[in-house]
């Protein structure tokens, strides 16, 4: 008991001065300096770092705390004036308290008990011998399990291992030609943080006109917060060979005509730049927005499409696609580039207040783009397609005759743009009931005017050849 | 320079617009988290100060969509809006405050002396905590004895709740009177339709409930409420970023001890099913409730009184605008109903219908399915809008108000046909046998047998071409429909030839 009488003031004295310089700032302020970021659309964000570093001269380790939890360590690259790499590390070996005691399995730590009855406390030092499913000891000359009894014993380590961390933290070796405060940009890409444009479209039927404003929103999934960045959105993605499309990343089809005007924005090759115009705080776990698009009064219409598959047929009606028809040109049109995005349409009720209405995505847009956008199923507006007869007419040669009745519940008269698809091959129209488009050598329009609460029908007489 | 914040709690007015989830036509809601959405319009005012604030609205919806977001009324209007996840939790305060100083108290049990120690938080949340005190390093909660961390205050980053905040600039101190907008996740409602058939069957009174379900941590008082039939697209949208933070969970190393049980279990005893005493007893009870309401003179089940509020609708659009025309509360975590729509005296027809299935019909007589077919017209005492939902199909048998059937039904416009499959007509059947005698003549005949005291109709739907070409019968689709009467207690039978496909 003396013996450890004489141990306690010893280690009380010990740490004092460590303490101050395991809390890195225990104010908890950022160690980032002066940060700029770059976003691209593709989820994937450059990272500039200025920071002044002090070094002594030829090697020095530096830690990066505050850097983003996801780093692509690979990407990383640290410079200034007179300093070279020696090499760069990556450690995300976490600090817990099962990793805590597994590296401290053949070391010696303090035990504290506590009398339940008195609360008096006794210490002494253990050495743990293993720690498989629980803990062994060995004191003085005896071996135990730790809390085999079930009475409270705090375990206080001495130190922990070097390499456990609270977080994830990159550490870079230099070599510095002479010591003293360096400047250093340390830049790097980190995934996790993208951006995409958000449009809302306020739409006036009855003025054919809408209002159109654009949003930028910003997501942060890095695990860090970015204080008082510089930032710059990039529209488009320079990861995948510039984004090139996969099968299943369908184009929404949006764009009819795609423009050929430029703007005054910013470009950077073949993308648009968006910077941000004052520094701004991305924290972590955030959705940040930013407007970028403001536009009043830019001329719009709802028309209603169907599209039929070839044979497709229904015994019920279906419903007609509502689309909402919109140029992006200079004249006559919102007068910018679009950013790819959602954009959502809203329309005002009969008291005036807006309503949504329905949204859907857009690619990156030029200026000068005719658009339809496909923002819902018409409730009122709908098409039943009949095979009315298919007849064989001798050899490869068919006849297909084809019902399409369209109705309109709506009071007043609407056009419907009614395609057929699947016309490849040597299919020609030999009788139709109104006068419809070939536009590709698959599929043919016809534009159906139907008068308020009516009901049209149209009748297409097809000959294929197989 | 650190802005000013405004914090916004109040919301003055508050309209709330339900959606139907996307992907369910028919069928229930799911009330744990309603797969619909809202667009929710608070109004709310705000006192701004001069130069640049921060304005946190609280209490807005759980499921919010920032990127939806949409407030008017900034007197210069907003440089951005920010959605932050990270809350205010035992998890959050540990993040927060890693590599920074906290107090750690312990709590003698046997004496009650407290003692206070400075620490700094080495690591956490995740996979516990580790504090260093000046004697070392420490895992939060694993030594046994009671101990707990003092924070010297909340981290002003971290909100209560998930909160939307925007940076608003005004020239001089004001008060602004804001709209903020925003799409939510977590809403749903659908059409439930209930219809009592009158006495002589060619007419039924229908009525049906707007039944609308909330299923965030926000409750709307004095709301104006609205739903939209209809489908607006919607494009697939990922998760929102999780909230972070949430329980602390201590995890400390392996605890086992010399008595630890070991892992494996006996074998579980295989019992009995315990039901039958219960269920039994269940039966007896059940029997005397119905006893009872039959010969009860008080216990006539009329249809449900006219509501006084019902639903107003609108065109908005190429959709179907429903207003409630009274405040009321969308409470949090609820369903809630009001009229939608009340129509009595709807013609209605009475038919029994089947499909001929081509080479899996054998001869073997099928029920036929009854089939109450509404034609959405004035004419007929409807022509309106008719958003899907469930029909319960009620009839009046002596004094009991007896279900006759369920269905689904899909959006229908004026001057659709409303067709309700209700139930399977034991009564009334159908047998299709093939009767050609070769190859070259596919024959089939359908043969109808009514076994009620009444004359039927019923309507068949041949879904393959047939030679020669029908005059008098119906082309749906694909398919040619029979429509036939069958006398009481007779039969009637059609025989055709089908027409192969080559």
């Amino acid at each position: 008991m003396t013996a450890l009488r004489l141990f306690v003031p010893l280690l009380c004295a010990l740490p004092i001065a460590a303490l101050a310089q395991d809390a890195a700032d225990p104010t908890g302020a950022s160690a980032q300096g002066d940060v700029a970021v770059t976003i691209y659309n593709g989820g994937q964000s450059l990272v500039q770092d200025d920071r002044q570093l002090a070094m002594t001269q030829g090697r020095n380790r530096i830690e990066f705390p505050d850097v983003s939890a996801r780093i692509r360590p690979e990407t990383v690259t640290l410079s200034g004036p007179g300093i070279a790499i020696v090499e760069q590390n990556f450690d995300y070996d976490l600090l817990s308290p099962d990793k805590l005691m597994d590296k401290a399995v053949g070391q010696e730590v303090t035990l504290v008990r506590t009398n339940p009855a008195t609360g008096a406390e006794t210490r002494e030092r253990a050495k743990i011998l293993a720690a498989n499913g629980g803990i062994v000891l060995q004191i003085g000359a005896r071996i135990e399990v730790l809390r085999d009894d079930g009475l409270p014993v705090r375990v206080i380590f001495d130190r922990v291992p070097p390499n456990l961390r609270a977080k994830p933290t990159l550490s870079v070796t230099v070599d510095a030609a002479r010591g003293g405060t360096v400047p250093t940009r340390l830049s790097y890409l980190t995934p996790n943080m993208g951006w995409t444009a958000d449009y809302v479209a306020l739409f006036d039927a009855a003025k054919g006109a809408m209002d159109m404003q654009g949003w930028v929103t910003l997501t942060n999934n890095t695990g860090t917060t970015f204080n008082n960045a510089r930032t710059i959105l990039v529209a488009g993605n320079p990861a995948n060979g510039g984004g090139r499309r996969n099968w299943w990343q369908s184009s929404s089809g949006a764009i009819d005509q795609a423009g050929t005007e430029s703007g005054p924005r910013e470009r950077l090759g073949d993308y648009y730049l968006y910077p941000l115009e004052r520094r701004t705080t991305i924290a972590n776990a955030q959705q940040k927005q930013v407007s970028f698009l403001d536009v009043k009064g830019a001329p719009a219409r709802a028309t209603y499409e169907y599209l039929n598959p070839w044979l497709g047929s229904s015994a019920e009606p279906l419903s007609a696609s509502s689309v909402l028809k919109f140029s992006t040109s200079k004249q006559g049109g919102l007068g910018d580039q679009l950013p790819a995005g959602t954009i959502r349409v809203y329309m005002r009720d009969a008291r005036g207040d807006p309503q949504f209405i329905g949204e859907n995505s857009i690619d990156h847009t030029p200026m000068g783009s005719s658009m339809a956008l496909r923002t819902g199923e018409a409730f009122d507006v709908k098409v039943r397609p009949t095979v009315e007869q298919r007849m064989k007419k001798g050899g490869s040669r068919w006849e297909t005759r084809m019902r399409y009745t369209l109705t309109n519940a709506r009071p007043e008269a609407i056009t419907i743009d009614l395609a057929q698809d699947g016309l490849w091959g040597d299919t020609r129209v030999t009788a139709q009931s109104v006068e419809g488009r070939r536009v590709s050598a698959d599929r043919m329009e016809w534009s159906v005017p139907v008068r308020a609460n009516g009901s049209v029908d149209l009748t297409v007489t097809f000959e294929s050849r197989y | 320079m650190q802005a000013d914040t405004v914090i916004s709690t109040r919301i003055d007015a508050v309209s709330v617009t339900v959606y139907r989830a996307p992907d369910r036509a028919a069928g229930a809601i799911d009330r744990n988290w309603p797969r619909g959405y809202a667009l929710v319009t608070e109004t709310r005012t705000v006192d701004l100060p001069q130069g640049e604030s921060v304005v946190r609205f609280e209490g807005v919806a759980e499921g919010l969509m920032p990127e939806t977001a949409i407030l008017t009324g900034m007197p210069r209007g907003v440089r951005e809006k920010n959605r932050d996840a990270r809350l205010l939790s035992p998890a959050g305060l540990v993040d927060a405050y890693l590599k920074r100083r906290v107090t750690l108290r312990r709590t003698d049990r046997a004496t009650g002396k407290v003692t206070e120690q400075e620490a700094i938080l080495s690591a956490g949340p995740t996979g516990g905590v580790i504090v260093r005190t000046e004697q070392g390093y420490e895992a939060l909660g694993c030594s046994g004895l009671p101990e707990r961390m003092l924070y010297p205050q909340a981290p002003k980053d971290l909100s209560p709740r998930p909160t939307l905040s925007v940076i608003a600039t005004s020239d001089r101190a004001t008060r602004a009177t804001l709209q903020l907008t925003y799409l939510a996740e977590g809403f749903d409602w659908s059409a439930s339709y209930v219809a009592d058939m009158q006495g002589d069957g060619s007419r039924l009174d229908l009525m049906a409930w707007l039944t609308v379900a909330n299923g965030g941590v926000t409750g709307f008082a004095d709301a104006q409420l609205n739903v939209i039939a209809g489908q607006p697209h919607r494009q697939p949208r990922g998760d929102q970023p999780r909230a972070s933070g949430g329980p602390l969970r201590l995890t400390c190393w392996p605890m086992d001890i010399t008595s630890t049980h070991p892992r494996w279990n006996l074998f579980s005893v295989e019992m009995p099913p315990a039901m039958m005493a219960g269920g039994a007893q269940e039966i007896v009870v059940t029997g005397q409730r119905a006893t009872r309401a039959v010969f009860s003179p008080m216990a006539v089940a009329a249809p449900p009184p006219p509501a006084p509020v019902v639903a107003e609708q609108e065109d908005l659009g190429d959709l179907k605008f429903y207003r409630v025309p009274v405040s009321v509360t969308v409470a949090a975590s609820s369903q809630k109903q009001v009229a939608l729509l009340r129509q009595p005296g709807v013609k209605v027809e009475r038919l029994y219908a089947a499909t001929v299935s081509g080479a899996l019909d054998a001869g073997e007589s099928r029920p036929m399915t009854l089939r109450l077919r509404l034609q959405n017209r004035k004419d007929d005492g409807l022509g309106l809008p008719m958003p899907s939902g469930r029909v319960a199909v009620f009839e009046q048998v002596d004094d009991m108000r007896l279900l006759a059937g369920e269905a689904d039904i899909g959006d229908k416009a004026a001057d659709e046909r409303i067709d309700y499959d209700l139930a399977e007509s034991a009564d009334v059947r159908i047998a299709v046998r093939p009767t050609g005698s070769t190859r070259e003549r596919p024959d089939w005949t359908i043969a109808l047998s009514n076994a009620r005291p009444f004359d039927v109709t019923a309507e068949v739907t041949i879904p393959h071409d047939i030679e020669p070409r029908p005059k008098d019968m119906e082309r749906r689709g694909n398919a040619w429909i029979w429509r036939v009467t069958v006398p009481a207690n007779g039969k009637a039978d059609l025989t055709y030839t089908r027409r192969l496909p080559r």
